[in-house]
């Protein structure tokens, strides 16, 4: 135990984190040159596309130092959004220690603070390391400012790095061995092993990443998971290398794997703690939590015909994402469909993504929605997380909705085009700090709501890319929130129902009608669009009827290339959805989604 | 003894005209090879089909047929005579260009047995003549049709084109004025179609050219069908009217789901629930066919469905879709099927109500196309 140093890594995306594990494996001997596909850890495309760790990842060095003895490193992998900052708890909570990666020509940015302060919540040793050192644009000294404003440490303490060159690589893992602590625990005490992460292998189930901290797990050890209160049993425990290689035991301060039977990563709960069932421990690990969906939307096949394909699509996703959760729900313009729940806007777009590109699922999805509280004239709380679900005007005494506590860092330039940005977003300023003289770090409060939509990308073209925003649940607030309906010729498309703030209605409103006007063909029949708050209609447009639709030739060379066109449009109809008797668009669903673009 | 329309395509012009997406070349090689070539096809065919068929049209179409000398015309439709069962009444067509007609070989078409003629007037406006770069003028255009009549001609079709760029209500009622005050018995009115290909669709998507817009379409085509209902002509097609009693019995076989034998270049045929159509290229079709008799490009054999869709769209496009003929060859069930969509488009005033017929208004021949996507 006293050989075993557990650390992860806490950086920004792109400032070089996915670099530095892969120098290490290399200089470790872990993985050879050859082996070395760029950024090992992110096993996912998208991930590597994204530049962005969905899931945590752990993987185990052996390292000679130069005191010459021979240490295990373990190096757990943390995701880098805030979409997930209880799965980086966990992982961070596996460790000892921390490596605080900043890149030398971009510095300080807020995820590495908020991931940073996780950290330092956890009580680990944090080894500050300025990478990308060799750029003709790093600015060393300005960022060990920023550093040590940050952490306190001295300017010695900060390692300079560059990854790529494979410099400074020697002294970080001397640092790692030196400075961070000897892992505490007993091997002969009774069981506790934490559950940092699961995933799903379809030939074994779910195979759980663990950190042991007392006692020790035998294969065919009977065990006990605490959380779901069930007994399993230790098929197989090892340590993961590059492969998964297979051990006898797992002993305290340890880091590995353990597979025991379980079908899927939902009983196997990152957070959970693992113990013998008999002689085992008496209190699990703390700091276990439920996780919570926070961002709703509904996800329904293009063609109606496909709805079981996607349930079935859903069903081997979720077997890999304990975190999304969806059951049916039947819309009058979309048909069956699922409403999803999601920790957030990235997790939701990940989902979106990967089921369109790994489960070949062509999907429409509504609007983005938070959990919203209705209070009725009985004083009853309702959970409305569909529009649909609003009750009348009438009911409703008030309506709360969820805050997020935001922190925003950028040049100072920018400051102006953020604030009102923010104002747009019915953000409630709350502070500024000067992380050196030339950058902010903002603090607002926002409404949830205001941010699952365009927010993310307003801030990146309002600020040319340079700021950098995080942020963390607050809890509810009131709001004067309406829901806006748009008819159709007189009927509600419920799909394109969304729960606003009174202020934004008429805009949005005419925003809708305006867009759908633009997308929906002229048919057969006028088509009449209004925006609608109960039942005063706000905003309207007008699609003429279509007056002139033939070809004027149709003779014998005609009739094939006709039929042949119809067969088309028929085709082309089948995608198209029927409110009423007005056909709209899959487009124009998709539309409404980037209305603010 | 089948009834069966035969087509034959003459793909030589003087002239390309901008708008025009047929088969066609400008060059006269090659004449005489196509000649040997389709009286060679014809042959072919007739071993195959003359049996159990009688001709009950022919239609001479290109290109510009009556570019042709009478000899040569003459020679196909001997060759056609000589092959095939044809009717005593036989409906016999050929499409002429204004441009350098004589009244001596209007004449000449008429003796060798040509009873219908078609005249690709298209304008009687000099500007819009030279915006589709037609080679004739509005008198020779005039003068044509009088000739036709004079050379003995009863049953005289014009073609003109409405809502070109540019063109005015005014000038396109008056196109249709100067067309009722001549001697004709059918008129085919069609409004611009931007074909793929053509060199008016290149100036379009070159911003030379700007189209009018579908509503104002819409008028002009109204306005026409106004008009001419006046003028004593009946509509029996989306674009085309006539006088009592002629009707084209060419082209109503096209639209009456009738079978049809084409001959030459780029010709389709349609024979037994099969669909065939010939090799566009001149000279591939003569070295085919020197070959092999035939040449084919390619063919389709329609399915149920198929030929369901075909029939729906033509009838409705023509004289109306007549529940009996339709519940002979294709059974009650879609019919069933439709019955409320049917009695939503009546009461639109899209279709007539008429317990028999389903029949398309004045206002549902205009969106036509858009009423068989929505009921197909």
């Amino acid at each position: 135990m006293l050989k075993i140093r557990n650390f992860c890594i806490v950086a920004h995306i792109d400032h070089g984190k996915s670099t530095i594990a892969d120098c290490l494996l290399e200089i470790t001997g872990t993985v050879t040159q050859r082996e070395a596909k760029s950024q090992v850890l992110d096993d996912l495309d998208l991930e590597r596309e994204r530049g962005i760790t969905i899931k945590s990842h752990a993987i185990q060095m052996k390292y000679t130092a130069k005191d010459g003895e021979n240490y295990i490193l373990n190096l757990i992998d943390t995701p880098g959004h805030v979409d997930f900052s209880y799965e980086v708890s966990r992982s961070l909570a596996a460790c000892e220690g921390v490596l605080l990666v900043v890149d030398a020509s971009q510095g300080v940015e807020a995820q590495t603070i908020s991931n940073l302060y996780l950290a330092i919540d956890a009580g680990l040793e944090v080894i500050p390391v300025i990478n990308k050192i060799d750029l003709p644009s790093a600015e060393i000294d300005k960022v060990k400012g920023q550093i040590i404003d940050l952490i306190g440490c001295n300017e010695d303490d900060i390692l300079l790095v560059s990854a790529k060159a494979k410099t400074g690589i020697n002294i970080l893992l001397e640092e790692i061995v030196n400075k961070i602590p000897v892992p505490k625990g007993d091997e002969n005490a009774p069981l506790q092993a934490l559950i940092f992460d699961s995933v799903f292998d379809s030939y074994r189930g779910a195979i759980a990443y663990i950190r042991i901290f007392n006692g020790t797990i035998k294969t065919n050890d009977k065990l006990k998971l605490f959380v779901i209160n069930k007994e399993i049993e230790a098929e197989e425990v090892g340590v993961l290398g590059m492969q998964k290689i297979k051990t006898k035991s797992l002993t305290a301060g340890n880091v590995g794997y353990l597979i025991s039977g379980i079908k899927d990563v939902h009983d196997t709960k990152v957070g959970d703690t693992v113990t013998h069932s008999k002689h085992g421990a008496a209190e699990p690990l703390p700091g276990y939590k439920e996780v919570k969906p926070m961002v709703f939307s509904g996800l329904y096949p293009t063609d109606s015909d496909d709805f079981e394909d996607l349930r079935d699509a859903l069903d081997k996703f979720r077997l890999n994402d304990s975190a999304l959760v969806y059951q049916p729900e039947t819309s009058v313009a979309l048909g069956f469909g699922f409403r999803c729940g999601f920790l957030g806007l990235l997790h939701m777009e990940i989902v979106q993504e990967r089921l369109l590109r790994e489960y070949n699922q062509s999907i429409i999805t509504t609007l983005p929605s938070v959990e919203y509280y209705v209070f009725n004239k009985q004083g009853e709380k309702i959970v409305v997380d569909n529009p649909a679900l609003m009750p009348q005007v009438a009911e409703i005494d008030y309506v709360e909705e969820p805050y997020i506590k935001a922190q925003i860092i950028c040049p100072s330039e920018y400051i102006g085009n953020i604030m009102k940005l923010a104002m747009d977003k019915r953000g409630l300023y709350k502070n500024t700090n000067y992380i050196d003289p030339t950058r902010a770090d903002l603090q607002y409060e926002f409404p949830l709501s205001e941010i699952i939509f365009d927010f993310y990308d307003k801030l990146k073209s309002t600020t040319r890319g340079y700021a950098s925003f995080d942020y963390e649940y607050m809890g509810y607030q009131k709001a004067d929130l309406i829901k806006l309906d748009i008819l159709l010729n007189g009927e509600p498309v419920d799909a394109l129902s969304m729960i606003i703030h009174r202020d934004k209605a008429y805009d949005w409103g005419r925003k809708v009608c305006s867009k759908l006007k633009e997308l929906i063909p002229r048919q057969m029949f006028e088509i009449s669009i209004q925006a609608a708050i109960g039942s005063k209609v706000i905003s309207k447009s007008v699609v003429k009827a279509l007056r002139k639709n033939v070809l004027a030739k149709c003779y014998g060379g005609d009739i094939t290339r006709k039929r042949k066109l119809l067969e088309k449009q028929k085709a082309g109809k089948k995608r198209m959805k029927q409110v009423g008797n007005v056909e709209i668009p899959q487009e124009a669903f998709l539309a409404v989604l980037k209305l603010n673009d | 003894m089948k009834q069966t329309a035969l087509y034959i395509h003459i793909p030589f012009c003087k002239h390309k005209c901008i708008y025009c997406d047929f088969y066609s070349i400008i060059t006269t090689d090659n004449i005489n090879p196509f000649l040997s070539a389709l009286k060679k096809e014809i042959e072919t065919y007739s071993k195959i089909y003359s049996k159990d068929r009688i001709i009950t049209s022919i239609f001479l179409g290109g290109g510009t047929p009556s570019l042709m000398n009478v000899d040569y015309l003459n020679e196909i439709l001997n060759q056609i005579h000589k092959n095939f069962t044809v009717a005593d009444n036989v409906e016999t067509t050929i499409e002429t260009n204004p441009d350098s007609i004589s009244l001596e070989k209007l004449k000449k078409f008429k003796n060798i047995g040509f009873n219908r003629i078609s005249i690709g007037v298209q304008s009687f406006n000099e500007d819009e003549l030279k915006f589709l770069t037609r080679i004739h003028s509005k008198d020779a255009a005039v003068k044509t049709v009088k000739n036709a009549n004079r050379a003995g001609f009863e049953n005289i079709n014009i073609d003109l084109i409405f809502n070109l760029p540019k063109q005015t209500k005014e000038i396109w009622m008056s196109n249709l004025k100067q067309a009722v005050s001549l001697p004709i018995t059918h008129l085919s009115a069609y409004s611009l179609i931007l074909e793929r290909g053509t060199i008016l669709n290149k100036m379009v998507l070159d911003g030379k050219v700007t189209l009018q817009d579908s509503d104002y379409d819409a008028d002009l085509y109204s306005s026409t069908i106004d008009f001419l209902t006046e003028q004593g002509f009946k509509q029996y097609e989306v674009s085309n009217f006539c006088k009592d009693g002629f009707e084209c019995r060419h082209n109503n076989s096209y639209w009456h789901y009738k079978e049809y034998l084409s001959f030459g270049t780029a010709a389709h045929s349609f024979v037994n629930g099969k669909r065939w159509w010939n090799f566009s290229s001149l000279k591939k079709y003569i070295s085919e066919i020197k070959n092999c008799g035939t040449a084919v490009r390619n063919f389709e054999v329609l399915t149920k469905e198929q030929k369901l869709n075909e029939y729906v769209m033509l009838s409705l496009r023509s004289k109306g879709l007549n529940k009996n003929e339709f519940t002979e060859k294709f059974g009650s069930a879609w019919l069933k099927e439709k019955e409320d969509y049917f009695s939503k488009l009546i009461k639109n005033d899209f279709f007539k109500n008429n317990s028999e017929t389903i029949k398309l208004t004045k206002h549902g021949y205009a969106i036509c196309d858009e009423i068989i996507k929505n009921l197909l």
